[in-house]
């Protein structure tokens, strides 16, 4: 959620009257990405109001020494000049942690990303083959019905359940197989999509790479491009100021902890495939 | 020395937020350029643990006793970034400047001088400290990766073998740098007693947008070169209580707790220990099959892997701090407790409940050197 008045700057009011959308349904509490997209917000509004007050200050400063030292009210002093470059390295330090910081952000968005499409990919897996599984057992039984019962069958009991046996498998593996390549196949088409995609962001991402020189001084440099797509923009949580790196990520945390859980059942790779057999590793 | 002096001539600085740091570093970046190679590229968490540091101090001037072992720290932790006492000087005529900017009219000779004499006896503490750990080990020691494991999408053990011996007890961390990303330093606990061939192995989970945990779960490759940093924290063993013994790890925090079974399990009459390792889903209880393993090796162990997460998980599901209240009574236990902090945190609240006293309940407190 981006809360916005008409100069794009947050203001008191809007931070009172802020309401938050409930988490997911299956989730507890208020929408994470909304309440940190709006923490981020909030951040990036302090930090320039801070930096406005620095700058403030600094002019008011100057201007005092100015009076100050009235006796010769135009000639800069090398003590000037020394805070003045201060100025400008603080600036460029700024300006670096700032494409630092947006780089983390995006590769944290990156990451949580694909981690939520794996889960959501992992668990969509996991009830399709259980869907797949019982839509075979269930024709295959069928078939092995049909076999047993099979009028005019002269041979005898045993060989009869070997039939029906033989029916069910080739049923099961037939209904199974065929699942499977339709499944595989999706799944590649999926890949090549996000394959393009990426393609796409990445290509914008590098025409919207910061440009951080006054054209002219880097004539070869092609100028920041409007970004095609919706990813040429920095995402909303990309304030430039944003909290430094987790710290001591040493113990990194099962995100039971926190975050609510997700909403799809989690996959498993476990030997929960006890109950359903193997084909819960499909994916 | 007039103390309350100095304090107010700090509140009034502080009072400009980030634009202080930011005057400091520059200025002392102007003045001594060499100075800029200690610093990663990125100053903004620097700056936040300058002011935080400079905040403690001054709060704290009159009672050097109490700071003493807080700066020796410090100036202990600081060799591994190369900060060495030829710069010491550097510091203090910058943060001087920075101060006496940020104070304008009412900057005065006295309070210049009150600065000097507090940064002079600070800098006096930390470059003792660091002459005297430098006389002991070195700065920080090189490793060598010599294997490296992505159990998980993101969930990595790695084991790196050391060209000096590096002497730390089990449930300690240590920092660690990549020159893939300098100047920047994590903790991680070696999760294993020191050994003769001078390897340690790793439990590395990929933070989202993590600078260095990206590094290691997935960016090193065997023959990859790390440093470490010095030992530091006080999650480790404590024998002869007579007492059986509880572990909980949170994901990768079973590292440290790892560590310590092993160590039990070369004492000559071990306790009964019970290992309670939990994750969100199955796929996080990385490290089981081994545990496992060692569960059957020895009879005083007993793991128990934990699911948070997952409805169809046949073991014990729940929370780490759930599981325990319903699966023993731990009250004659030492418990030892690793993990993220809401997890520690809930693991430690419950066992209070359950009546496990507090002096029984070990947990890592790294104090200030949390990089």
């Amino acid at each position: 959620m981006t809360v916005s008045s008409r100069n794009g700057r947050l203001t008191p009011d809007q931070v009172q009257s802020i309401s938050f959308p409930p988490a997911r349904f299956g989730r507890r509490g208020l929408d994470e990405e909304t309440v940190y997209s709006f923490c981020d917000q909030v951040q990036h509004e302090l930090m320039t109001l801070l930096n406005e007050k620095a700058s403030l200050w600094e002019e008011v400063e100057r201007l005092r020494r100015r009076i100050i030292d009235s006796g010769d009210p135009t000639g800069a002093r090398p003590e000037d000049a020394h805070i003045q470059a201060v100025r400008i390295l603080s600036n460029a330090q700024q300006m670096a942690d700032k494409y630092v910081a947006d780089a983390q952000d995006y590769s944290r968005q990156l990451t949580q990303d694909a981690r939520r499409q794996r889960d959501e990919v992992l668990a969509e897996a996991k009830k399709h083959a259980g869907r797949v599984l019982d839509e075979a057992h269930s024709r295959a039984s069928r078939a092995a019905d049909v076999m047993a019962s099979e009028p005019g069958s002269v041979a005898g009991g045993e060989w009869r359940d070997r039939t029906a046996e033989l029916a069910y498998l080739r049923t099961f593996s037939e209904v199974y197989r065929t699942h499977l390549r339709a499944y595989l196949e999706t799944l590649l088409n999926n890949v090549e999509d996000w394959e393009q995609s990426e393609q796409a962001s990445l290509a914008a991402a590098r025409a919207e790479l910061p440009f951080p020189f006054p054209s002219g001084t880097q004539g070869q440099s092609p100028p920041p491009a409007p970004g095609p797509t919706s990813y040429s923009s920095p995402p909303p949580g990309s304030s430039p100021y944003s909290t430094p790196p987790p710290p001591a990520p040493s113990y990194s945390s099962p995100p039971s902890y926190s975050s609510p859980p997700s909403s799809s059942p989690p996959p498993s790779s476990s030997p929960a495939s006890s109950s359903s057999p193997s084909p819960a590793r499909l994916p | 020395m007039d103390v309350q002096r100095l304090q107010e001539s700090f509140a009034r600085m502080a009072m400009h937020g980030d634009a202080v740091p930011l005057f400091f570093y520059s200025d002392l970046f102007l003045r001594h350029p060499e100075t800029r190679d200690l610093f990663p590229v990125s100053m903004a968490a620097q700056r936040d643990r300058l002011v935080h540091a400079l905040g403690r101090i001054v709060s704290d001037v009159e009672h050097v006793d109490a700071l003493g072992g807080y700066l020796q720290d410090l100036g202990r932790e600081h060799r591994k970034f190369g900060a060495i006492a030829e710069y010491y000087p550097h510091v203090g005529t910058s943060l001087v400047a920075t101060v006496a900017q940020f104070n304008g009219p009412a900057w005065t000779p006295e309070l210049a001088a009150d600065w000097k004499a507090a940064y002079d006896l600070i800098a006096q503490v930390m470059t003792g400290a660091a002459a005297e750990d430098a006389a002991a080990r070195p700065a920080f020691w090189e490793a060598t990766v010599v294997a490296h494991e992505l159990r998980r999408f993101d969930l990595a053990t790695f084991r790196v073998a050391t060209t000096e011996p590096l002497h730390y007890l089990p449930g300690q961390s240590v920092s660690m740098e990549s020159s893939e990303r300098p100047r920047i330093w994590r903790l991680y606990s070696p999760a294993n007693v020191p050994r003769d061939d001078l390897t340690m192995d790793f439990h590395v989970r990929m933070i989202d947008g993590g600078t260095l945990s990206m590094v290691l779960t997935r960016g090193l490759a065997v023959g990859a070169r790390l440093r470490i940093g010095s030992p530091v924290g006080t999650l480790t063993y404590e024998p002869g209580t007579g007492r059986d013994v509880l572990l909980v790890a949170g994901s990768t925090g079973l590292a440290p707790l790892k560590a310590i079974t092993e160590q039990i399990s070369g004492l000559p009459d071990p306790p009964r220990v019970h290992l309670l390792f939990g994750a969100r889903t199955a796929d996080g209880l990385y490290d089981l099959t081994d545990l496992e393993k060692m569960a059957a090796r020895h009879p005083w162990l007993t793991v128990i892997p934990v699911v948070s997460d997952e409805p169809g998980y046949p073991g014990e599901r729940g929370m780490l701090h759930e599981v325990l209240a319903r699966s023993g009574d731990w009250r004659g236990h030492d418990v030892y407790a690793s993990g993220p902090t809401p997890m520690v945190e809930a693991t430690v609240t419950q066992l209070m409940a359950l009546g496990v006293p507090r002096g029984q309940i070990h947990l890592e407190d790294f104090g200030w050197s949390e990089p």
